[in-house]
């Protein structure tokens, strides 16, 4: 129950354009693009919006970082208090979608999977369940440099870690690819609502945490680093680790 | 009385991350929503005042525009006025200064909330810009929300705006609560607010992100094609207003907690008085409100077509939420007792709330029980229950909390006598309003219809609700306008004119400046912030 003193922020208000530009970005890249897009098939609205947004959303989180990288915070040592607060909402909206995938799979009863499902590859899951638990591993290892003041070893591991989750990624597009090729798509049945849902739904994990990953690392290459940053993204990566657990078991292998 | 002199500065409002200001944002943007809400409330009124269309010339565009009034009320008033009018608002002006803190944790993720809630309301508002307006009420239940012409993704795309500001709020604010209290604060030297703001974000932070799931699945079907909710393909239609009500029951009591802390605050205040059963009313009372809030919303789908089973066990379960709401009646109306009790402005809305609360709260009993909502699910009885408890109840205790907290936030007094009378046309207003709809609802009249040609019998009891309406209006005016005009010319107001023993009061100017205290604050182990016996 540590209490900073209010001395020290007493002469000025604090101020940061990191927030509304991040958001802004985030409703143009998001909302707007995909209403041009999917709801009044507008190309070219899509690109203007997704233009608008895109370097918007970016600017805003390398402000935040740089701010964040640098500053002493009004208490010191607390992000990694916040964060798991964060994953529960998080294992929330997965249990969302897994729910709704219990209750469609367990009322079809033995007609599962649904007419239209081409086999699929088991192989790949395996593999794909390997990588991201040697990405773990690898980014374990960078935060043991990072805690021994080897900030070249940490940058090493943490290139590996990012090579591995970017080969995740990389399986899954050439996964949709093939299956979209043999006329597997969201709209097909009931599975693959719930076959591309869920797993993209954590495919998109992988995108934050790899976002992380990079908003880490570019600061590093300059030396500057901070380690609740470290940990948190860490914490953050294995989550999603584990969350692949229970979509590879329940979607690939039940 | 502090920062009167410093200049206005606009940058160091647009990108603040104090969360003082990020609280008066909050404010201003939900009040802008209940004012365009409110339109569309008395746009509602006069077009069921009369029998077949009142607005519009043709059956075809009244029923439209009918849908998407009904659709804007209701999902801009809980998501957009009421919630972060409660939990943005004033939990994040007011709990770090009842816990003696200099800011929230996370200030840029707080900055990060409001402007999502902005961005939120933005969306919702672009929504009479567009050619198709969403027409498929707060709810969204498809199939309608899917086959409908009207654009369902602003719709998800305002809760999920909305939502995400309240999940990074409940970070923050248990982060903060958790870490930052003031040396020697001990919980059960919290105020009520802090207790209830805690609660009510174990809730949202549990629960919207199945609201958030439930919603992208309703995008993934219209949009996409998936078949989440199609019966036809494998899907469910029915799992959609389970995920929806499984957040959006206790979205009710998001609401109500922060609304009964403010009523807390105010009561004690305004009655020297200690809070009575401190102690049953935050962990028998508010957590148990947390504990049952996540097993109650199958009462919603009674009708929905279920097995009876299910329906005897859910009410039981519906009925156990009314213990723990009793003990927080309890604990409130006992904090009263033997109070030395003024009527000020708040104390006036306060009061008037404990009313609300009595008729909204044993109207819902029997909406719990099955058999009796077989018959009054669907009808105005419903629509004045809900009115009663989540509507008005919890929108005077945001006046309260405004009128109360004026003085802090300004530096300035309001004006009590115009406050007085928006009060009484208020408060007279809505029992107008709402008192009808209970009989007529009885009587069978449905709800959500525009057109009621069939029943012609309701058409009076429609017309004096419009009356209410108006009168409602007028009140809602008179408020706003005297906090606008108040804020810049009311009379200066010293540190704590109520004289309450609560640390925002006792331990800061008004309006408190950047870093919040001049000096840290530290408080005794016998310290309470309802210590008015010494």
């Amino acid at each position: 129950m540590s209490q900073s003193t209010s001395a020290e922020h007493a002469h000025h208000w604090e101020v940061s354009w990191a927030p509304l530009v991040a958001t802004f970005g985030a409703l143009f890249l998001i909302p707007f693009a995909f209403s041009a897009y999917y709801v009044y098939e507008d190309t070219f609205l899509t690109v203007i919006f997704a233009g608008i947004g895109t370097p918007l959303m970016l600017a805003g989180i390398a402000k935040w970082v740089s701010e964040g990288i640098t500053e002493k915070p009004l208490l010191e040592g607390v992000s990694p208090s916040g964060l798991p607060y964060f994953i529960v909402s998080e294992v929330f909206i997965f249990l969302g979608f897994f729910v709704s995938y219990w209750v469609i799979r367990l009322s079809a009863g033995n007609a599962w999977p649904p007419e239209g499902t081409p086999e699929i590859n088991m192989f790949m899951p395996v593999i794909m369940t390997v990588i991201l638990v040697a990405s773990s591993i690898t980014y374990h290892v960078a935060e043991e440099k990072y805690d021994h003041d080897d900030l070249e070893g940490f940058r090493k591991w943490l290139i590996i870690s990012i090579g591995l989750g970017a080969i995740f990624l990389g399986c899954t597009i050439y996964e949709y690819g093939h299956l979209l090729h043999l006329g597997f798509g969201p709209s097909t049945n009931a599975y693959s609502t719930i076959f591309y849902t869920i797993t993209g739904f954590h495919a998109s994990h992988v995108v934050i945490g790899l976002g992380m990953f990079i908003a880490i690392l570019i600061p590093a290459l300059s030396g500057k680093t901070n380690k609740y940053f470290v940990f948190c993204a860490g914490v953050y990566w294995h989550f999603v680790d584990v969350i692949w657990f229970f979509v590879a078991s329940q979607v690939y292998f039940w | 009385m502090s920062a009167e002199s410093e200049k206005f500065n606009l940058s160091e409002w647009i990108f603040t991350t104090d969360h003082k200001r990020i609280g008066v944002m909050y404010l201003i943007g939900s009040i802008a929503a209940f004012g365009v809400a409110g339109i569309m409330a008395i746009l509602i009124r006069i077009e069921q005042s009369s029998l077949g269309p009142t607005l519009a010339d043709d059956a075809l565009t009244a029923g439209q525009q009918y849908n998407e009034w009904l659709y804007f009320h209701g999902a801009a008033m809980i998501l957009a006025f009421l919630i972060p009018g409660l939990t943005g608002f004033a939990a994040n002006y007011f709990l770090p200064l009842m816990i003696g803190a200099a800011d929230v944790a996370f200030p840029r993720i707080n900055a990060l909330s409001v402007w999502l809630f902005w961005c939120g309301i933005i969306v919702a508002l672009l929504g009479f810009v567009i050619p198709d307006t969403p027409d498929i009420m707060w709810t969204g239940y498809p199939p309608y929300s899917i086959l409908t012409g009207g654009n369902t993704a602003f719709y998800v795309f305002t809760v999920h705006l909305l939502g995400f500001a309240s999940i990074l709020g409940a970070v923050n604010f248990l982060v903060t609560v958790i870490y930052m209290r003031a040396p020697g604060m001990g919980w059960n030297q919290l105020n009520m607010f802090v207790w209830s703001t805690v609660t009510a974000f174990v809730i949202q932070l549990v629960f919207v992100p199945v609201l958030a799931a439930a919603v992208t699945m309703l995008l993934f079907d219209k949009y996409l094609g998936t078949h989440f909710f199609d019966p036809s393909a494998g899907g469910d239609v029915l799992l959609y207003q389970n995920l929806f009500w499984f957040y959006s029951h206790p979205a009710v009591y998001v609401i109500l907690l922060p609304a009964l802390g403010i009523l807390y605050e105010v009561v004690a205040t305004f009655s020297k008085n200690k809070i009575f059963n401190y102690k049953a009313g935050v962990y028998g009372g508010m957590w148990g409100v947390v504990l049952i809030s996540g097993e109650v919303w199958v009462h919603h789908l009674y009708i929905s077509g279920m097995p009876n089973w299910i329906r005897v066990g859910m009410m039981i379960s519906t009925l156990l939420i009314s213990l723990p709401v009793g003990l927080l009646a309890i604990s409130l109306f006992g904090t009263l007792y033997k109070g030395a009790i003024t009527f000020e402005l708040p104390m006036k809305y306060a009061i008037s709330c404990l009313f609300l609360f009595l008729i909204g709260g044993l109207t819902g009993i029997p909406l719990a029980i099955t058999a009796l909502d077989l018959h009054l699910s669907e009808t105005s009885f419903i629509h004045a229950h809900f009115h009663y408890i989540m509507g008005i109840f919890a929108t005077f205790s945001v006046f309260a909390a405004v009128y109360y907290w004026f003085p802090k936030m300004t530096g300035r007094m309001f004006n009590e006598k115009l406050g007085t009378i928006g009060f009484w046309l208020n408060f007279i207003g809505v029992n107008v309003t709402f008192l009808p709809l209970f009989k007529i609802g009885i009587d069978g009249m449905p709800r959500r219809y525009w057109n009621y040609e069939m029943f012609p019998q309701f058409e009076t009891w429609h017309f004096v609700a419009m009356i209410g309406a108006l009168l409602v209006a007028a009140g809602m005016l008179l408020t706003v306008s005297n906090w606008i005009i108040s804020a810049f010319n009311g009379e200066p107001a010293s540190d704590n004119p109520w004289k309450s023993k609560s640390l925002e009061w006792t331990h800061t100017v008004s309006p408190p400046g950047p870093g919040n205290f001049l000096k840290p604050v530290e408080v005794e182990t016998d310290w309470t912030p309802y210590d008015y016996r010494k």
